[in-house]
C-alpha cells in the first residue's frame, strides 16, 4: 500500500527558541539527539528544554545510539517522548519490548545497498529510517544512493534521512516507492549545528503539504466514455474527424494511390491475413505475454499488467507493422524498401524483415540519433541495411522522415516507403494502426483469461508518432469504458522550450502529408522537438491520436525526461525488466493517476532498454551527482 | 493597390506571338532578408518573364538540398509571410514581372487562408503554388477562397500522373499546368530520355491549359526540350546555387542565362510589367473566351 500523507521529521534540535520556532511550523516529528559526540547532543540539557511548548500534534522523538533499555525507557517516561529512534545494534527483541511503551523507529545506515538485516526487524518497529552510512546519528550532510530503495521488500513504512535539502526531499517523495513514509531534515536546514533555519524548514513543509500540482484533481476527468459502435477507422479520404487526409505533392500521388488500392485489396483478404498472422506468431514471437506485475501492483495499489511488446523479436512493437507493410510491398512488386527511424527500433525492424524477405533496405536516421542509438545502427548494418545519417534540421526523426520521403519522390517506381509510426498521408496512419492492433486484440483475450473480463480500466502507452498506442488502444476505443491514456514526452518540461509534448503545446497544421497537431511557431514553421528518448522526439502526432484527444476519448499527459528515467529505474528494480526509455514514459503515467485497488491497468511496454543502456548509464550517475550538488 | 483583374500572367501565357517563357524561382529573404525585391527587379529587368517567390518552410519535402538550404537561411534571416507581404507591398501592387508565390501549406494555414489570399492579392501576386495541397482538398475547401481573391492556383503533373487525372487538372486549372519534368525533388539532374516521350504525350493530349516545365531545367538542352513542347520553363536551383556562392543578382542572372544558352533579354517589350511604366497597363487585350479569370 502506498503511504499517503508524508511524514516530515526535523531532527537535531537543541536550542529553546529555535525549537519553539520550528515547532510552530508543525512538522510531524521533531528529533532530539542523545549522543555525546554529536554537536546536537541534548543529553545534559534536555531538562531545560521547553518540550511542552511544542504543539501536541508534533511527535517528539528521542534519538539514541546503542543505549540500554533502561536509559530508553527512562527518557521516554521522564520527558514524554512519543517515539524513540534507535541507531546502532539493538536487536529486534529490544525493539519489540520498547514498542510497548512508544513508537519505535529503527535506523539503518547505508550507502549503496540496503542492509541485509532489515527483514529481521519486520513487524517489531513502527518505522524504519534509512540514513547515510559514515556518521552516527546523522548530520553528515551526505546522501546515499536513493535508487537502492527500489529494492526494499519490506512492509514497514520508512523515512529517508541523510543530506536532504529542499529539492532532494521533494524529489524523493516523488519517487514511486512503496512504504516510503517521509523525510528526515537535518544538517541542510541548519544555520549552525543544532540551529535550524525556520524559513527553509517552512518552505519544504509547505511544498510537501501542498497538493502536488500533477496529482491535483483527476487529469482524466474530461474523458468522454461513451460506447460507440465502430472501431477507429478513418473515412474514405483518411480523415479521423478533421484530422488526417493525404496532403502530398503530386509527385507522390500515384504512389500513394497505388498503396491505397493494394492495402484495401489485401487487408481483409484471407490469404494475406494468414500470411501476416503466421509471421506474427513464428517470426515476431507472438502472442507476447500479458504479465501480472505483482510488485508494481503493490507499489501503486492496483492490478497492473504489462503487455510485453519488449519481447517481440528485435525488442519492440515496431516489428508488427513492418511485417505487415513488407508483405504489402511484396504484393506490389517493389524492389527496395526505404524507411526512417528515430530510436532505431523501426530501422532495425525494417532491416530485419528486409533481410528475411531478401529486399534491399535503406534507412534514414538523424545524425544525432545515430549517436544516441549506436547499437541499433550496428544492428541495421549487420542486417545488411544501408544507414544514411541525416544532417539537415534537428537531425532527428522529423528530418529522417523528410529525407525518406524525398528519396521516395526520387524513386517512385521501385521503392516502397515503409513508415514506422501511425503518421504520414492516408492510408499510412490507418494501416499502421491496423497492423499494430494485434496488441489490443491479444490483451482482450489474455485479460479475459486472467481477470475474467476483456476490458481493463486503463490502458497506458507512450506516444511518439503513436503506433504502439494506436495498437494498444485500438480494440478498446469503442467500448466506452476503458480509460485510454497516452504519455507524450515533455522533455525538460512542457514549457521549457525543450519538449516533444505535441498535444500539450501543439496546434493544428500539416506535416508529412497529414493534418494533425504539430509543434510550430507563430509563422507555421515546425519547431524542433526534444526528448531524451529518440523514439518520441517528433514534433507531431498521428492523426488518430489528435482525434482521440479532440473528442476526449483518450487523455494525453506529458512526462518529463526525469520522470521517465526514474520510472525506468523503478521497473528495472521492482520487476527485473529494463524498459526502453520510450516505454518508461508510459510507466511514469502510473504515478500521475489516482488508481483504485480494483483498477485493472494495462501498460503497453513497447520496447526493451538494451538500446538505451548508454543513455541510462550516462544519466544516473550524473543525476545523482547533480542531486548531491544541490 | 491594383484593382484591375490580375491577368498579367494570363496575358503572357496566351501571348499570340509564339514566344517561349522563362520563369525563375527565388527564395524570399535569401541570401539576405532584404534581397527579395532586388532579386525580383534584376530578374525582371534581365528578361525573365515571370517569377516564383518561394515562401521558406522548415520542412520543404519536395525540395533538394540547395533550396532546402536557402530556405533554412531565409528563415534564420527572419523571413516569414508577414515580412514577405510587407516587402512586396513596396511595389505598390505592381510586380516587376507577374509573380507567383510558391511554398508549403502549413505556413499558409497558420497565417490564415483568407488573410493570406487577401494579402497576396493586395500586393499584386497573380497566383499560388502549394505542392502539398492536393487537388481533392483544393476543390473541396480551398478553391472558393482563391477564386474570391482572384488568385490562380497552379497544379503540378508528373510522369506518374495518370491521364484521367491530368484531364481533371486541365479542367480546373486557370493559368498553367506546372509540369514536373522528372520524378524528383528540385535540383536533381536526371539523365532522362523518358522526359521527351513524356512531354510529347502531354502535348498530344491537346490540353486547354498552357504547360510550363519545371524541375531539372539546368542547361540549354533541357531548356530547349521544355520549350519545344511547352509554353515555358522554370528554373530555380541553378539561380539559387549561384546566389548561395555569393554572386550578385546581376552576375547570377547573366551566368544563369549563359548556362541556359540564352542572351540576356531586353525588357523593352515587356515594359508594362515595371512599376515605372504603370500608365501602359491599360493596354491589355481582351482575353480569349477559353480563358478563365479567377
Ligand atoms: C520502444 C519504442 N516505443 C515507442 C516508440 C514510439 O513510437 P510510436 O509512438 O509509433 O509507438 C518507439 C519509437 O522508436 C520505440 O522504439
Amino acid at each position: 500500500m502506498r503511504v499517503q500523507k508524508k511524514i516530515i521529521k526535523v531532527c537535531g534540535l537543541k536550542d529553546p527558541d529555535n525549537m519553539r520556532a520550528v515547532g510552530m511550523l508543525r512538522p510531524d516529528m521533531m528529533g532530539f539527539i542523545f549522543h555525546r559526540p554529536s554537536p546536537r547532543d541534548v543529553t545534559d540539557t534536555i531538562g531545560d528544554l521547553p518540550l511542552l511548548d511544542i504543539p501536541a500534534s508534533v511527535t517528539r522523538v528521542a534519538v539514541v545510539v546503542d543505549q540500554s533499555l533502561e536509559f530508553c525507557l527512562g527518557i521516554v517516561e521522564r520527558f514524554g517522548f512519543g517515539a524513540i529512534q534507535l541507531h546502532g545494534y539493538q536487536t529486534p527483541e529490544f525493539c519489540r519490548t520498547l514498542r510497548k511503551h512508544c513508537l519505535v523507529i529503527k535506523a539503518f545506515a547505508l550507502r549503496n545497498a540496503l542492509p541485509v538485516d532489515v527483514a529481521d526487524y519486520e513487524g517489531c518497529c513502527d518505522y524504519f529510517l534509512f540514513d547515510t552510512a559514515g556518521t552516527a546519528a546523522g548530520g553528515s550532510g551526505m546522501t546515499f544512493n536513493h535508487a537502492v530503495l527500489y529494492n526494499y521488500r519490506g512492509h514497514t513504512p520508512f523515512l529517508v534521512a541523510g543530506g536532504l535539502d529542499h529539492d532532494t526531499s521533494l524529489n524523493i517523495l516523488d519517487l514511486p516507492i512503496p512504504y516510503m513514509a517521509g523525510v528526515d531534515l537535518n544538517s541542510r536546514y541548519e544555520i549552525t549545528p543544532g540551529i535550524k533555519d525556520p524559513d527553509r524548514v517552512n518552505r519544504t513543509i509547505t511544498s510537501i503539504r501542498q497538493p502536488r500540482p500533477h496529482k491535483q484533481g483527476n487529469p482524466l476527468k474530461n474523458l468522454r466514455l461513451q460506447r460507440v459502435n465502430q472501431l477507429p477507422h478513418p473515412d474514405e479520404n483518411g480523415y479521423y474527424g478533421e484530422f488526417g487526409g493525404a496532403f502530398i505533392p503530386e509527385l507522390l500521388q500515384a504512389n500513394v494511390d497505388e498503396l491505397k488500392s493494394v492495402y484495401k485489396q489485401y487487408i481483409n483478404e484471407e490469404g494475406f491475413k494468414n500470411a501476416f498472422g503466421q509471421l506474427l506468431n513464428d517470426y515476431v514471437g507472438r502472442p507476447t505475454p500479458l504479465y501480472y506485475a505483482l510488485r508494481l501492483s503493490e507499489l501503486f495499489g492496483c492490478r497492473i499488467y504489462l503487455k510485453r511488446e519488449d519481447l517481440c523479436h528485435t525488442g519492440a512493437h515496431k516489428l508488427n507493422n513492418v511485417v505487415g507493410q513488407a508483405l504489402l510491398a511484396q504484393k506490389m512488386n517493389k524492389k527496395q524498401i526505404v524507411a526512417e527511424t528515430g530510436a532505431g527500433q523501426h530501422g532495425v525492424a525494417t532491416a530485419t524483415v528486409c533481410a528475411m524477405l531478401g529486399l534491399p533496405c535503406r534507412v534514414f536516421m538523424g545524425e544525432k540519433d545515430t549517436r544516441r542509438q549506436k547499437v541499433n545502427v550496428l544492428r541495421m548494418k549487420m542486417l545488411g541495411a544501408e544507414v544514411i545519417p541525416v544532417t539537415s534540421g534537428s537531425q532527428t526523426l522529423k528530418d529522417a522522415t523528410n529525407e525518406a520521403i524525398r528519396y521516395w519522390i526520387n524513386h517512385p517506381d521501385d521503392t516502397y516507403y515503409l513508415i514506422g509510426s501511425s503518421i504520414g498521408p492516408h492510408p499510412y496512419p490507418d494501416m499502421v494502426a491496423r497492423f499494430q492492433s494485434v496488441i489490443s486484440h491479444e490483451i482482450k483475450w489474455q485479460l479475459a483469461e486472467k481477470e475474467g473480463r476483456q476490458d481493463p480500466d486503463y490502458v497506458l502507452a507512450c506516444v511518439g508518432g503513436g503506433s504502439n498506442a494506436a495498437g494498444a488502444f485500438f480494440h478498446f476505443i469503442d467500448n466506452g469504458f476503458t480509460r485510454l491514456v497516452g504519455a507524450e514526452a515533455a522533455g525538460k518540461g512542457v514549457n521549457s522550450g525543450h519538449t516533444a509534448a505535441t498535444i500539450s503545446v501543439g496546434s493544428q497544421g500539416v506535416l508529412h502529408g497529414t493534418k494533425t497537431l504539430l509543434m510550430q511557431n507563430a509563422d507555421g514553421q515546425i519547431v524542433e522537438a526534444h526528448s531524451i528518448s529518440a523514439g518520441l522526439d517528433y514534433p507531431g502526432i498521428g492523426p488518430m491520436h489528435a482525434w482521440l484527444h479532440h473528442t476526449s476519448r483518450a487523455g494525453f499527459l506529458a512526462i518529463t525526461d526525469t520522470e521517465a528515467m526514474e520510472a525506468a529505474r523503478m521497473l528495472s528494480l521492482t520487476e527485473g525488466i529494463i524498459p526502453a526509455i520510450e516505454s518508461a514514459h508510459a510507466l511514469a503515467l502510473l504515478n500521475k493517476l489516482s488508481l483504485k485497488e480494483t483498477d485493472v491497468v494495462v501498460v503497453n511496454l513497447s520496447g526493451r532498454g538494451d538500446k538505451d543502456m548508454e543513455t541510462y548509464s550516462e544519466y544516473y550517475p550524473h543525476y545523482e551527482e547533480n542531486k548531491q550538488k544541490q | 493597390m491594383s484593382t484591375k483583374p490580375n491577368d498579367s500572367l494570363l496575358e503572357l501565357l496566351h501571348d499570340s506571338r509564339e514566344e517561349k517563357l522563362l520563369s525563375v524561382y527565388i527564395t524570399a529573404g535569401f541570401p539576405c532578408l532584404e534581397d527579395t525585391m532586388p532579386d525580383m527587379k534584376t530578374l525582371a529587368r534581365s528578361g525573365v518573364d515571370f517569377l516564383e517567390i518561394g515562401m521558406p518552410f522548415s520542412d520543404p519535402l519536395a525540395d533538394g538540398p540547395v533550396i532546402q538550404q536557402s530556405s533554412t537561411i531565409a528563415l534564420q534571416n527572419g523571413m516569414s509571410l508577414g515580412v514577405l507581404f510587407e516587402q512586396l507591398s513596396a511595389f505598390n501592387g505592381i510586380m516587376p514581372a507577374p509573380s507567383l508565390l510558391m511554398g508549403y501549406l502549413n505556413p499558409v494555414l497558420c497565417f490564415g487562408l483568407e488573410a493570406f489570399c487577401q494579402k497576396a492579392r493586395a500586393v499584386g501576386i497573380s497566383g499560388v503554388i502549394l505542392p502539398d495541397l492536393p487537388m481533392r482538398e483544393y476543390l473541396e475547401s480551398y478553391r472558393k477562397v482563391f477564386q474570391k481573391h482572384r488568385l490562380h492556383f497552379i497544379f503540378l503533373v508528373t510522369p506518374t500522373t495518370p491521364e484521367s487525372r491530368i484531364r481533371q487538372i486541365d479542367e480546373v486549372s486557370t493559368a498553367f499546368i506546372y509540369v514536373v519534368g522528372s520524378s524528383s525533388t528540385t535540383g536533381n539532374q536526371h539523365s532522362d530520355h523518358g522526359r521527351e516521350t513524356y512531354l510529347k504525350r502531354l502535348l498530344d493530349m491537346n490540353l486547354k491549359t498552357p504547360l510550363v516545365v519545371g524541375f531539372g531545367i539546368s542547361n540549354a538542352t533541357s531548356l530547349q526540350q521544355a520549350w519545344r513542347y511547352a509554353k515555358g520553363a522554370i528554373t530555380g536551383t541553378a539561380y539559387i546555387g549561384r546566389r548561395m556562392k555569393g554572386q550578385s543578382p546581376d552576375k547570377a542572372v547573366s551566368e544563369l542565362f549563359h548556362q541556359l544558352g540564352l542572351k540576356p533579354r531586353s525588357t523593352s517589350d515587356r515594359q508594362a510589367q515595371t512599376p515605372e511604366a504603370e500608365t501602359t497597363v491599360e493596354a491589355f487585350k481582351p482575353l480569349t473566351s477559353k480563358l478563365y479569370i479567377p
